[in-house]
């Protein structure tokens, strides 16, 4: 991967990139990126299998990250690329290709957590007796002395509080938050300007702390907004 | 959250050191316990969030690509339907394809309505009388007209 890509590469989970020179901003449209673009627009086949190997394990580790379900990441990871497939034609260049799958493949996974209430499956106790194991031996963010009931119904609380921000919002926060970006390079992701960023990440930040104190979940909210 | 944590927020959740973001001069975050409190709420949340960073070895299996080319073909031939409903154009080229029809559909029904109001009026006129059926079913000058006719065309 060269160009774009470099600039751009995902972090490992739980590592922080050195932030890029402040006001990066990246041409999406002339880069080595664009160009498999344009050719997966234009339908060649061996480019979008380059697409899909490229990001097959990035899509995997996002949708397995926030399902925890590996058959059902499988399926999702499936559908992400379908999606990419018939909707490349629609791609602009105003952000990079990472970010635009990253939107399709959180948004991939909210609507199946949307169907899935539909059906009254509810997002938890879907965990299988594998993936709570796995669950359950590799977890860095969270403390690993947690019970694994505690756990799961963290993993359920923050995927319900992200359901009550915007898709932008929430690819925006899940980018810093979980993929590791620094402002600097969200900002060359998407092509907005820095402060709009920070902007949208603080206010992102409090609506998820208003919808956790709606719920009563974390730890002295109340009391901070009640001081507000 | 007063403006001078807001502005530094990022650099302080990214375990910045309240002095690298000019803040320690001015002591805010120790002197103020609301900006305090969300900070601590938000790395609360923080913390929240990257629970969902998956473990790096999570792959799909074997044969993905066949697989996901699979789905596409399946998806293929629905995808023309996809045209109208994915697109903002498509989805007004649909709504107003189904404004047309309804139009369409309204315009004749009431046309027709229209064009049964004079055959109403026909059937609405006076019967003649008892003798106007003799003219359908073969009154006795029938044969008396015939015979002018053939007469008027030797003539």
């Amino acid at each position: 991967m060269s160009g774009l890509s470099e600039a751009l590469q995902f972090p490992a989970a739980g590592t922080r990139t050195k932030a890029l020179p402040s006001r990066t901003r990246v041409d999406h449209k002339n880069s080595d990126e664009a160009a498999l673009v344009k050719r997966v627009q234009a339908r060649d086949e061996m480019a979008f299998r380059e697409i899909v190997d490229r990001y097959q394990a990035k899509v995997f580790s996002i949708i397995y990250g926030i399902l925890r379900n590996h058959n059902d990441a499988e399926d999702i990871a499936q559908q992400v690329f379908a999606k990419i497939y018939f909707s490349i034609r629609n791609f602009d260049f105003r952000s990079s290709l990472l970010t635009w799958i990253y939107k399709i493949t959180v948004n991939e996974c909210y609507d199946y957590l949307r169907k899935k209430r539909v059906r009254k499956l509810v997002y938890e106790s879907d965990f299988s007796v594998e993936d709570a194991q796995r669950l359950e031996s590799s977890e860095p963010a969270v403390d690993p002395s947690a019970p694994i009931d505690r756990r799961i119904a963290q993993h359920d609380l923050v995927i319900k509080l992200l359901s009550k921000v915007s898709e932008e919002d929430r690819t925006l926060i899940l980018l810093k938050e979980v993929e590791g970006h620094s402002v600097e390079e969200l900002a060359a992701m998407t092509g907005l300007n820095e402060n709009t960023i920070k902007v949208k990440l603080f206010r992102t930040r409090q609506k998820l702390l208003k919808a956790a104190q709606r719920l009563g979940r974390i730890r002295g909210i109340a009391k901070v907004n009640s001081g507000q | 959250m007063h403006r001078e944590v807001r502005d530094h927020l990022e650099d302080i959740l990214a375990g910045g050191h309240a002095s690298d973001s000019g803040l320690a001069g001015n002591g805010h975050l120790n002197g103020c316990a609301e900006c305090t409190g969300q900070i601590a709420a938000m790395r609360e949340q923080q913390r929240l969030l990257q629970s969902l960073r998956a473990p790096e070895e999570a792959e799909p299996r074997a044969g993905f690509y066949a697989r996901v080319i699979e789905r596409i073909e399946s998806q293929g031939a629905a995808s023309i339907w996809s045209l109208f409903f994915d697109s903002p154009v498509g989805r007004g080229l649909a709504m107003a394809s189904m404004v047309l029809a309804l139009s369409v559909g309204v315009y004749l029904v009431s046309s027709e309505h229209g064009a049964e109001a004079p055959a109403g009026q026909v059937m609405s006129v006076p019967n003649p009388g008892p003798n106007s059926g003799e003219m359908l079913t073969g009154s006795p000058d029938r044969d008396a007209v015939l015979v002018n006719l053939v007469t008027y065309r030797e003539q």
